[in-house]
């Protein structure tokens, strides 16, 4: 057993962590105050190929391994201060570009993955309505068959990226008998798509740099061409989603978590009160050897999130351990964070705050983690 | 012909049996027919239905394909055995 990294990847994560921390900091604060989503810096991401790392080298992409992927986007969270593109990032690459790498057809990639890959499009991932979040099924979206294609109706929420997105997955139900195995249809749409459009966008506690929306589909056609995967083979292209997104979302938390870590070693090092650094007194020093802890432990979970998901059947458990740990680690880690800092830490010129702001969505976005508890549960057959 | 009867027999209690350790823990074995709706019953989830598919995979030693993987293909015992069978 092999836990160090190969020379190329850190080499990947070198050149990753030295860009993100020349490029992509700078003005994060502003762009969380103003909620500003940089079309700018999302290219400038593309440059260095971050958007298309897991795509094939044919499509525009890097054609990285999992594991690969993870150490690059935990370079990313580690060097990127602005979390709200970090998780637009992850959520274009983890939730749109791989699922249409997996199940796409060759049309499907020659026409996507480019612009994917280059950052002329922005990719988002819609399966939550209004009244279907962690009861994912429950979804009142139908798709009905009509003259060589089908007929779509409904309306999503809370979709990351979706008021700049150019590309979106959408799920619908084609077959409410069958229900979550085989009633479910995941479908490709373009943004310019007649009756497809962006509705209200919301206003968040953190991520603020991502935006998030609604979309509405009002008696939108697409093609047969249109469907990803299989006609009511939804749950399958949901499934590689959410094992990709839980597996390797949580290696930007844990790089996040490093740089917070070394953030508040350095102030506890240096902030003197009492007559000595603050990081002698062990209220403070053992905080901090707590996030060493977590942060040890969430990346071995992640790395192995990451290598099952293409050496072994399924990585829906361990993806759903990572995703738990991770973040509840993360949030633990930005909020014990602000506390080393004291009144600083809940200053905005500090970021700290920021990214404890961030991390509260991380225990909720991509299933909470009573949800991940609930599937590490069945399988263990309970 | 006797062959293929034999596999399926086997192919029926393997699952049967396994689907009774599994989902069914106290459940009279009787009860599992072969025609006795599991996903659309509810017995099978989609994580039991995975772990089905895993098991199934490895003791018979073939793969099921993701659009196999649904109601039309696994929702009964029955359904399950022919899919088995015609891999073999």
């Amino acid at each position: 057993m092999d836990f160090g990294l190969s020379e190329e990847q850190r080499l990947l994560r070198d050149n990753i962590v030295k860009f993100a921390r020349g490029v992509l900091c700078e003005g994060a604060g502003a762009r969380d105050r103003d909620q500003v989503f940089s079309r700018d810096l999302w290219r400038r991401c593309a440059e260095i190929g971050i958007q298309g790392l897991p795509a094939p080298a044919d499509y525009g992409g890097s054609g990285l391994d999992a594991l690969s992927c993870a150490v690059a986007l935990e370079a990313l969270g580690y060097g990127c201060s602005d979390g709200g593109l970090t998780f637009s990032l992850c959520a274009h690459i983890l939730a749109c570009v791989v699922p249409i790498t997996r199940h796409g057809s060759d049309e499907q990639k020659r026409r996507y993955l480019p612009g994917l890959c280059d950052g002329s499009f922005v990719g988002a991932h819609a399966i939550t309505e209004p009244g279907s979040g962690s009861d994912t099924f429950s979804m009142r979206t139908r798709a009905e068959r009509q003259n060589g294609g089908w007929r779509l109706n409904g309306t999503k929420t809370f979709i990351s990226n979706g008021p700049v997105a150019d590309v979106a997955i959408v799920f619908a139900v084609t077959d409410a008998a069958k229900g979550f195995q085989g009633g479910i249809t995941a479908f490709v749409i373009d943004r310019e798509t007649r009756g497809f459009s962006a509705g209200q966008k919301f206003e968040k506690m953190g991520l603020r740099s991502s935006p998030v929306g609604e979309l509405a589909l009002d008696d939108v056609f697409l093609p047969d061409t249109a469907v990803l995967g299989q006609v009511g083979g939804g749950s399958a292209v949901f499934a590689t989603a959410m094992d990709w997104e839980r597996s390797l979302l949580v290696a930007a938390h844990v790089g996040a978590m490093e740089r917070v870590m070394e953030t508040s070693i350095n102030y506890a090092r240096t902030r003197r009160q009492f007559g000595q650094s603050i990081g002698k007194f062990q209220a403070v020093a053992h905080k901090i050897a707590d996030m060493k802890v977590q942060l040890d432990a969430a990346r071995l979970l992640t790395w192995r999130a990451a290598w099952r998901l293409e050496n072994a059947r399924t990585a829906s458990m361990e993806a759903a351990i990572a995703k738990l740990f991770a973040s509840e680690a993360l949030l633990k880690t930005t909020l014990d964070a602000v506390q080393v800092h004291g009144g600083y830490g809940f200053m905005v010129e500090y970021e700290v705050e920021r990214a404890l702001r961030d991390a509260v969505g991380s225990t909720i976005y991509s299933g909470t983690s009573e949800m991940q508890r609930n599937i590490i549960a069945r399988w263990l057959g309970l | 012909m006797q062959r293929l009867m034999e596999l399926k027999e086997e192919m029926g209690a393997t699952v049967k049996d396994f689907i009774l350790r599994e989902f069914l823990p106290g459940e009279a074995p009787e009860n599992l027919t072969d025609d006795i709706p599991l996903i659309s019953g509810g017995i099978l989830d989609s994580i039991a239905t995975l772990k089905l598919v895993m098991f199934v995979e490895e003791r018979y030693g073939i793969t099921l394909e993701a659009h196999e993987v649904d109601r039309e293909h696994l929702d009964t015992v029955h359904d399950i055995v022919e899919l088995l069978a015609s891999k073999k």
